[in-house]
């Protein structure tokens, strides 16, 4: 699976390779030096960026470095359009003309500039010059990266609790409508108990508990009705997904509740160690407790050995009953908690969340070689999985890979990862 | 050694998938990507939106990479996230839901790209949209209303309304056409009674039940105005199955092929139809003035236009 996955993200890196802008303090006095370079001291230039912190700062670096060749700049601009425009139609008014715009790479792209010799003639020909450029995939900057992780963390969180289901043999089609219901509970009691827009830390947090204990006893109503009256779980969950579902949808009358305090988003949108998200911490934390729990404590065990053979489980005195509640419980728990990481990354709880996510989810754990009729899988193998579907869906937008060919792809991507595991399975 | 060979094969599947669609312009160099987010593509509506950008885009020398939301804000949040990363020139989305989409709205914001909404707006504060296109829909309303009249003439009648409460806009083509019958009610003879708004759901099976209800409720109805064409063509069936297809007149609204299709063969009297590749030739003005630094309204609104059997019958794209 990790094979899979490494050549997704190699094949993702060498598609998305662009020219990417490096705005340096040394890049902005370099460029300085060129202009002077050229034009000399006696340059017209118009310094324009969109405004943004680090491209303020390397307008300024830029000024200084014109300052002290001694160039001054007819204006800097660091903002919308319309403000660059505005000083170019100043400029042309005083009948100056110029000859350089040194522009940061996202106010380069403006076509307030590409078109300036038909629209402000006046001005006459000026040079359009952006920082030099280095060649780096978009896939492969921090920020994707990050993004890759965070848009997957609930699904992966999800995924968990689908593995243990799964590889008891069973499935789990409410996770879905679980995580909306998880949503909407929390920040429902947020908005009717915890304060409103005002909640405090403490209130946000028994809110959160709240709903995914709710979410919780609905897991254990499903693991009752699967050991209890031997219902087949697909026709259990399928049943709970819709009720769950019509019940987030009656509480909330079908709107998004959104009456959240601004610091409700730590969780999904915050970031602590290493910079990485909240969201993201608590998904890798609790896949390495998932991890131990399956290789190193009996409880994981068991779950495979119900999943292997439940006749042979039970007469070797397993309590089969009780490991098959244990999965339902922790589905539904991680499940809710996800809808409260969504409700987090989104400010708001609504219920339509999680429409199809079941579906993902089941995909991911299969996509990580767990197989569907139980007994064999692994903890990493799920995460790998989930990576997998995400780094293609991330991939795919990046690549400018339109939504129908999207579908597709990802289709044609699960089942290949399948059968290629199938394949890898008989080799050994 | 074979999965490896499998492994490449899988690659080069993906590769010929993906490359047979990047837009890599030829000869002109590309001035940035419009990266589109649309409400769903299963609607045509939408599809015209999205595909009127990417035309108009490339007029202008944009890339345009048009995705479909799937009515998940979730998912939504994730493309503008990707398209971010992608340093997009210009953001166009129909949000899935005004609020959750805020977050991510703020992002674009935060670095500094343009963001455009397109068919459903968002008035949320504390996010900076450069410009919201869509239909006049309250106008629309109004139109429908004018139809009705002009169908029902002289005698006036019992009309029920096919609602879909939930969307913004149909509360505003609702209330449109509340107002109008109002004013026409204040001075005509032949008075329009609004005996019953029930919800259609926007769709054709929802639609066919509670026009199934309206006639139980109401026999002597004259007149349905449904907020759609599919609740438009639902309302049709079950005015087919009671046998009073001649009795009560509808009005749909859109102007979707198969609802024009509906017009051309009597099934709809009327509908105001909208315009979206008007819209996504209006984005793509915003989205250009915008870059060259000009005034952009806030608000753009489209008109709609009353669409009867004999425009239908001139139409070059019905058969």
């Amino acid at each position: 699976m990790g094979l899979v996955l490494a050549g997704l993200c190699l094949f993702f890196s060498f598609a998305t390779i662009k020219e990417q802008s490096a705005m340096s303090e040394a890049g902005a006095l370099a460029l300085a030096e060129t202009i002077f370079a050229k034009h000399g001291n006696e340059a017209r230039v118009l310094v324009a960026t969109a405004g943004l912190p680090e491209e303020v700062a390397f307008a300024a670096a830029l000024e200084r470095g014109l300052e002290a060749a001694g160039v001054q700049p007819l204006a800097v601009v660091s903002g919308e359009p319309r403000e660059a425009r505005a000083a170019l139609e100043r400029i042309a008014g005083e009948g100056a003309g110029l000859d350089v715009i040194a522009a940061s790479a996202s106010a380069g792209g403006w076509l307030l500039f590409a078109d300036l010799r038909t629209d402000i003639p006046a001005l006459g020909d000026p040079e359009l010059i952006i920082p030099t450029t280095r060649k780096w995939p978009d896939f492969l900057k921090k920020d994707n990266l990050l993004n890759i992780a965070n848009q997957i963390a609930v699904i992966a969180i999800m995924a968990i609790g689908m593995t243990l289901v799964i590889l008891t043999g069973g499935i789990d089609l409410s996770v879905g409508s679980l995580l909306a219901l998880g949503a909407v509970i929390a920040s429902l009691l947020i908005r009717e108990l915890a304060g409103g827009e005002q909640a405090g830390t403490f209130g946000m947090i028994l809110a959160c508990a709240g709903a995914i204990t709710i979410c919780g006893l609905l897991g254990l109503v499903t693991g009752w009705l699967v050991t209890r009256f031997h219902i087949a779980p697909f026709l259990v969950t399928l049943a709970l997904m819709l009720m769950v579902s019509g019940v987030a949808y009656r509480i909330t009358k079908g709107e998004s509740v959104y009456q959240v305090p601004d610091s409700f988003t730590w969780l999904g949108r915050g970031s602590g160690l290493l910079g990485l998200p909240n969201a993201v911490i608590l998904m890798f934390f609790l896949y390495g407790l998932a991890h131990l729990m399956m290789t190193r404590m009996v409880i994981g065990r068991h779950l495979y050995a119900v999943g292997g053979n439940r006749v042979a489980a039970r007469l070797s005195g397993i309590p089969v009953e009780r490991v098959l509640l244990f999965a339902y419980v922790m589905s539904a728990l991680l499940a809710g908690l996800g809808g409260v990481v969504m409700a987090s990354q989104l400010k708001s709880g609504s219920p339509t969340y999680g429409d199809m996510y079941e579906l993902y989810v089941i995909a991911a754990v299969v996509v990580g070689g767990t197989s569907l009729s139980g007994g064999r899988g692994s903890m990493i193998g799920t995460l790998l999985g989930a990576f997998t579907i995400a780094v293609i869906q991330n991939g795919m937008n990046l690549m400018n890979v339109e939504s129908y060919t999207q579908k597709i792809v990802l289709g044609s991507v699960i089942l290949g990862a399948v059968w290629l595991d199938r394949v890898r399975r008989k080799g050994e | 050694m074979k999965s490896r060979f499998l492994l490449l094969v899988a690659f080069a599947c993906l590769f010929v998938s993906g490359c047979g669609d990047s837009p890599e312009s030829p000869g002109q160099k590309s001035r940035g990507l419009i990266g589109v987010s649309l409400l769903t593509l299963e609607n045509p509506f939408f599809k015209v939106i999205g595909d009127t950008i990417t035309e108009e885009g490339a007029k202008h020398g944009y890339e345009t990479l048009v995705v479909s939301g799937d009515k998940d804000v979730a998912k939504q949040s994730n493309q503008i996230k990707d398209f971010i990363v992608k340093g997009a020139a210009a953001i166009v989305l129909s949000p899935c839901d005004s609020k959750s989409i805020l977050p991510v709205i703020a992002e674009a914001n935060t670095a500094g790209i343009p963001v455009f909404t397109v068919d459903i707006p968002c008035n949320e504060p504390g996010v900076k949209i450069v410009a919201q296109v869509a239909t006049d829909n309250e106008g629309g309303g109004r139109e429908a209303a004018k139809a009705m009249i002009e169908a029902l003439g002289e005698a006036g009648g019992k009309v029920a309304i096919l609602h879909l409460k939930q969307a913004e806009s149909c509360i505003l083509r609702v209330k449109g056409f509340r107002a109008a019958v109002d004013g026409h009610n204040a001075t005509a003879a032949g008075k329009l009674e609004i005996v019953a708004e029930l919800e259609s759901g926007g769709a054709k099976d929802i639609g066919f039940r509670a026009a199934e209800d309206a006639l139980q409720a109401h026999p002597d109805l004259r007149g349905i105005f449904a907020i759609n064409d599919p609740a438009a063509l639902g309302a049709r069936a079950a005015l087919e199955k009671a046998g009073k297809a001649e009795q009560i007149l509808i009005i749909g609204f859109d102007g979707q092929p198969e609802g024009k299709q509906a017009i051309k063969d009597g099934k709809i009297y009327a509908d105001p139809i909208q315009f979206p590749d008007q819209m996504g030739v209006k984005v793509v003005e915003a989205i250009v003035s915008h870059s060259k630094g000009t005034t952009v309204p806030p608000q753009i609104l489209i008109p709609t236009s009353l669409y009867r059997k004999a425009d239908a019958e001139k139409d070059p794209e019905l058969k």
